[in-house]
């Protein structure tokens, strides 16, 4: 099979009806995640560009938490893995058994057969285990016994992990963490947003009072609408700049990926999107570019001796790159100028 | 020790490059030969003397004998050993040499033959200067010392050429100079240790040094900057290099160093003479008041000196005027008449020299500081340090008068009388003179009598008149002229007259000064640039200089006659009653003049001796005021591009676009998107641009931050948050700006409709408002935005430059003949 069309993906949303539908799914996951808007917009974000989410916290700040409200509030089928030392592949993928009744093997699809995979705490998997998301995150398919199967669009692997230090976690390889569009942090809430999470969650879980206010229909419209968003040559320049940017930079042992310049864009859309905007805004990658960037590079180990984070490093570039114009170069852009590399006295040996 | 080897050769070379002068005094190149022979050999001893680990007196005593066993071999006496052993038969030949080149150097003129004593001399001089010249630079490590010794070799022809010398040995020698300077201190830097490129390699033996390329361009510049600053005239001041180059010989400022305190004895006060004569400006130059009742003419200057073109000025020699004078009056005898007399000059500012009026004899000064010197042979006030401009002194005199009879009793003066010996009386030979002499003074028995025959040779019965318009020139043709033409003004009655004089073997000069004038208000004279005038004074045995004015009276204002040289023109001769100078024509009485405005156009100017004459120094305040505007212009121009930038922004801010674009978000399906046609979205970016950047160069005009990675919405922020925040007015319009900026980068559609013009105006006042004082005054006359733009187009252009002469430098070290050194040697 091949890719999905336009068609398939659905149609365009105007203006008003994208506004509601996804300030619908952000005030509903509100309602069970008080005070990270910030968060939760990204999060949605990271589903209308056809993304990967990657909750990484310390225990007990609401990752799973909002995995489940984001699967919740969108009416389309959830599945739930958690991830533990002794979980198999096939137990995500699915297998085939035999089924006596026909006398054949039969695929049971496995749980990534969803269009919301929760997939918790991933790093206490195997390597093994978590490889086994390699093919299906990338390529939305799913291969067992020489046989593909195509996943269901929209398709979102949201996962949460302990940060790597914690006991008892496996890192991810960097494989598997580049297949994630962004990796958020939930951060413990300010005391307000904590005081009042005490009297909601008093009685009740509100997660389990929580309806669904979209379906995939919707989402499906959403993210055809965030296609269409418009991206200027001087933004496309300046992603490519800021990737760049990291491959070049001394504190890093692996810069980005092409691949992330790719979500990096998208990602970019859709916050624009959600903001209101046909187009985006150099801004938006500057806001995305930690999410987006810091967790696919690896610094050296000078920077990781100087307990620089990956964080920081991308930050710094973030406020370093300079912006790129689109028109006649201004006084106040310090784009190098050609020929600005090779120094004037550099004699070829004879 | 290799350095040392290569900067002694450097200064061998750089003394036979200082020895190029030289050349302009020899007819023939044996001196180069020969010198560079000795040259040769006094750097060949060093070198060994050097390579042997000698000391330094080692060395020079080495050099020296060197230099002698050279000198042997080419000045031989005949009785050397081996031929180049001194033997004492050598040292008195060399002796006699010495004596002979003394000489020479009297007999001969430039350019001179090849003689042994001179070749000798010279040899010996450039080896002796070659000998100093390797101590100081490779001994002592001092070359820039070494330029004295090689000015010493300069300072010869310049002593035998009175006029110019040419220029290009000079340069020539100062090359070699510049050479030996430029090898030291290369040799200094390799001391540093080894040499690297900028990249961090070793340099190759092929590349010039970084340093050395470095020190090249420093000194190119510093030479370009020592030699084109002169060259360029301050308004107001006249003098600069360029006016003199430029001045051609007939305006006035031809004449030299017109008194800027140079040595007087470089004057020519001939000079400029016939340029002048037609002056129509009259400038007030000396107002002098005495005692005396008729004086006779102010006096400042003498030409004693007579070469075949004609009498020349000398260096005067005396002593300083506030020390005691000679007592004039000693002098007198038998019918002298002697008074003393005291007057009081006051100099203006329009004259301007190196000597002081006088009325002569001198007896003594007051208000002058030992600066200025007395002559006493030549009765000159001078100074080598200052000028007469604005002068004002008093000064006392002695008036000698004489009668007829008392100049009579001079005889001939003896041959051993100091004038004899300084060739007072000799002239150049000149046929036509000789015989007009031979004549005039036939059957005269006495000096006076010879002198007088002379004089009232000069007369209208003669045929002698007096014209403005001639030619000037003492030379003898000039004289010759002169006498067959009998047409001319003061200075060539005088010269003449001191030309026949001593013709007839009497000492005679030129006298400069000024007439007693038409402008007489008591005892005060004033006196102009129309009163300068020469004449003529011959000396008597016994009585010291007289004075004898030839030129008409009728031409000169304020002309004076004396008894013992009575106005030859007048119809009734003058009685012979001694003493009391006779004084029948002044001004006032004068035929020639009508008045004073009369006697002022007729009169002679020929003489404006060192002072910039009225037309030709136009008032000093039009200069400055010129200047002061220039420079007024040249620090608006920054503010005037700022703005007709603003002006041009604003112009097209003010104007939006015609088409109204909503700002629509996502959606185009259902609500139809407002087409925009093509033209007018450009304008809409364009004034969107616009507005932004003359958001930006207000920002650095007002020294708020401007970040080159925010966007235009965070810069926005950034001003709403610690800029602006007090005006709400400007955080509406700052956020307009970012919002129109941003669209027109990034959207599809820009924002159009919305007045950007009144936005930025909005957020000037904000950040004028919360500038400081200075602040706004530099945004508004020195606008940093624009400097900033032209710093950059600068370096940029400057770093393209260098891109450039460094790509084309590498092509060029391509074809270095010392790359094949290198690869040679490191096989």
């Amino acid at each position: 099979m091949t890719q999905q069309t336009w068609d398939e993906v659905g149609g365009l949303l105007p203006h008003d009806e994208f506004r509601a539908a996804s300030e619908a799914i952000v005030a509903n996951i509100e309602q069970v995640i008080e005070g990270k808007t910030a968060t939760v917009r990204l999060a949605l974000a990271v589903l209308l560009a056809e993304g990967h989410l990657l909750i990484e916290d310390v225990p007990g700040v609401g990752k799973t938490k909002l995995a489940k409200a984001l699967a919740r509030s969108i009416d389309c089928s959830v599945r739930r893995i958690q991830f533990t030392p002794d979980l198999l592949p096939s137990d995500v993928t699915g297998v085939s058994v035999y089924n006596q009744e026909t006398h054949d093997f039969e695929f049971r699809p496995g749980a990534v057969f969803a269009n919301l995979v929760v997939g918790d705490e991933i790093n206490r998997a195997s390597p093994k285990t978590q490889s086994a998301l390699l093919e299906c995150m990338e390529e939305r398919q799913v291969t067992v016994d020489g046989v593909t199967y195509q996943l269901q669009t929209p398709f979102m692997v949201i996962a949460t992990q302990n940060p790597i230090e914690m006991e008892g976690t496996y890192p991810l390889p960097e494989a598997q963490r580049d297949r994630f569009t962004a990796r958020i942090a939930m951060g413990y809430p300010d005391a307000g947003a904590e005081l009042a999470m005490l009297d909601g969650h008093g009685g009740t879980d509100p997660l389990n009072e929580l309806r669904p206010v979209s379906d995939a229909d919707t989402v499906r419209q959403l993210i055809a609408t965030v296609r269409q968003v418009h991206v200027a040559d001087a933004v496309k320049q300046y992603a490519v700049d800021l990737v760049t940017a990291t491959r070049e930079a001394p504190d890093l042992r692996l810069g980005a990926s092409p691949r992330a310049t790719l979500q990096l864009l998208r990602t970019a859309r859709a916050v624009a999107a959600l903001e209101g905007r046909d187009y985006v805004l150099p801004d938006d990658l500057q806001v995305l570019a930690v999410p987006v960037l810091a967790h696919r590079i690896i610094p050296t180990a000078d920077a990781q001796l100087a307990r620089r984070t990956t964080d920081a490093i991308v930050s710094e570039l973030v406020h370093r790159l300079p912006l790129p114009h689109d028109r006649k170069r201004s006084p106040y852009d310090t784009r190098p100028a050609p020929n600005n590399g090779r120094g004037p006295y550099e004699p070829r040996r004879p | 020790m290799s350095g040392n080897r290569n900067l002694g050769l450097v200064a061998a070379g750089a003394t036979l490059l200082a020895a190029a002068p030289l050349s302009a005094i020899f007819e023939r190149w044996t001196w180069l030969i020969e010198s560079a022979i000795a040259v040769a050999v006094v750097a060949g001893v060093a070198a060994l003397t050097r390579a042997l680990r000698a000391p330094l007196w080692g060395q020079v005593l080495g050099m020296l004998a060197g230099l002698v066993l050279a000198l042997t071999w080419l000045f031989p006496s005949g009785s050397e050993l081996l031929a180049v052993i001194p033997t004492p038969a050598t040292l008195s030949h060399f002796g006699e040499l010495v004596r002979g080149s003394v000489q020479d150097m009297r007999s001969y003129g430039v350019e001179v033959p090849d003689t042994d004593p001179l070749l000798f001399i010279t040899v010996l001089g450039v080896g002796a200067v070659a000998v100093v010249v390797d101590l100081l630079a490779v001994g002592l490590r001092r070359p820039a010392l070494a330029g004295l010794p090689m000015l010493a070799i300069y300072s010869v022809p310049v002593a035998v050429y009175v006029n110019s010398v040419p220029p290009v040995p000079f340069v020539i020698g100062a090359v070699g100079y510049l050479w030996l300077l430029g090898a030291d201190n290369v040799d200094r830097v390799r001391r540093f240790g080894r040499r690297f490129t900028g990249d961090g390699r070793d340099v190759d033996v092929w590349e010039a040094s970084p340093l050395a390329a470095a020190g090249r361009r420093l000194a190119v510049l510093g030479v370009a900057v020592a030699v084109l600053l002169p060259l360029v005239p301050v308004p107001g001041m006249s003098g600069s290099l360029l006016d003199t180059l430029t001045a051609g010989p007939g305006n006035g400022n031809g004449n030299g160093r017109n008194g800027q305190g140079g040595p007087p004895g470089r004057i020519d006060l001939f000079a400029a003479l016939s340029g002048q004569l037609n002056q129509s400006e009259v400038a007030d130059l000396v107002k002098v008041t005495t005692d005396e009742p008729d004086p006779f003419y102010l006096r400042f200057g003498v030409a004693d000196d007579l070469e075949p073109d004609g009498f020349r000025v000398t260096n005067p020699s005396g002593r300083p005027v506030n020390r005691d004078m000679p007592d004039p009056a000693a002098r007198g005898e038998g019918d002298v008449r002697q008074q003393r007399f005291r007057a009081t000059v006051e100099i203006t500012r329009d004259l301007t020299m190196p000597l002081l009026p006088i009325y002569s004899e001198l007896a003594g000064t007051e208000d002058l500081n030992g600066n200025w010197l007395y002559d006493n042979d030549r009765q000159l006030v001078y100074s080598n340090r200052e000028n007469s401009r604005g002068k004002r002194y008093s000064f006392e005199y002695v008036r000698s008068t004489y009668s007829p009879a008392a100049l009579r009793t001079a005889r001939p003066l003896p041959a051993d009388h100091p004038l004899m010996q300084r060739r007072q009386t000799e002239t150049p030979p000149v046929p036509e003179v000789e015989d007009l002499v031979k004549r005039l003074v036939r059957d005269k028995a006495t000096e006076y009598d010879k002198v007088r025959a002379i004089y009232d040779y000069f007369s209208s019965d003669n045929g002698f008149s007096y014209r403005l318009s001639t030619e000037g020139g003492t030379s003898g043709k000039d004289i010759v002229d002169f006498l067959t033409n009998k047409v001319g003004f003061c200075q060539q009655y005088a010269a003449a007259m001191a030309w026949l004089v001593r013709e007839a073997g009497i000492p005679a000069r030129v006298a400069f000064g000024f007439t007693n004038g038409s402008n007489r208000n008591g005892n005060t004279f004033t006196l102009t640039n129309r009163n300068l005038h020469a004449w003529t004074e011959v000396y008597f045995d016994g009585m010291g200089w007289v004075p004898f004015d030839a030129t008409p009276a009728y031409g000169v204002a304020g002309s004076t006659r004396s008894a013992w040289a009575p106005d030859t023109d007048a119809p009734d001769p003058v009685s012979d009653e001694p003493g009391a100078p006779n004084t029948p024509q002044t001004a006032e009485e004068s035929p020639g003049a009508a008045g004073p405005d009369a006697a002022d156009r007729d009169t002679d100017t020929g003489l404006s001796v060192g002072s910039d004459t009225p037309t030709e120094q136009a008032p000093v305040w039009p200069w400055w005021l010129a200047g002061s505007l220039a420079l007024l212009l040249l620090l608006a121009v920054p503010a005037l591009r700022r703005l007709t930038l603003r002006r041009r922004r604003g112009n097209r801010a003010a104007t939006p676009a015609a088409a109204s674009v909503p700002d629509v978000g996502v959606g185009p399906t259902d609500t139809p998107r407002v087409v925009v046609v093509g033209a007018d979205a450009d304008q809409a970016r364009a004034d969107a641009h616009a507005a932004w950047d003359e958001l930006l160069d207000t920002l650095v005009d007002y020294r708020v931050r401007v970040d080159r990675t925010e966007t235009p919405r965070s810069t926005a922020d950034r001003l709403v948050r610690d800029t602006l925040s007090d005006h709400a007015e400007a955080v509406t319009a700052v956020r307009l700006l970012g919002r129109a900026e941003e669209r027109a980068r990034y959207a599809r559609d820009p924002l159009a409709g919305q007045p950007l013009a009144p936005a930025l105006r909005a957020v000037r006042g904000a950040l004028a408002a919360g500038a400081d004082r200075r602040t706004r005054l530099l945004a508004a006359f020195l606008p940093p935005s624009v400097l900033l733009r032209w710093r950059i187009a600068l370096a940029d252009t400057s770093a393209r430059m260098v891109a450039l002469t460094g790509r084309n430098r590498h092509r060029l070290l391509r074809w270095n003949p010392r790359r094949l050194l290198a690869d040679r040697a490191a096989r």
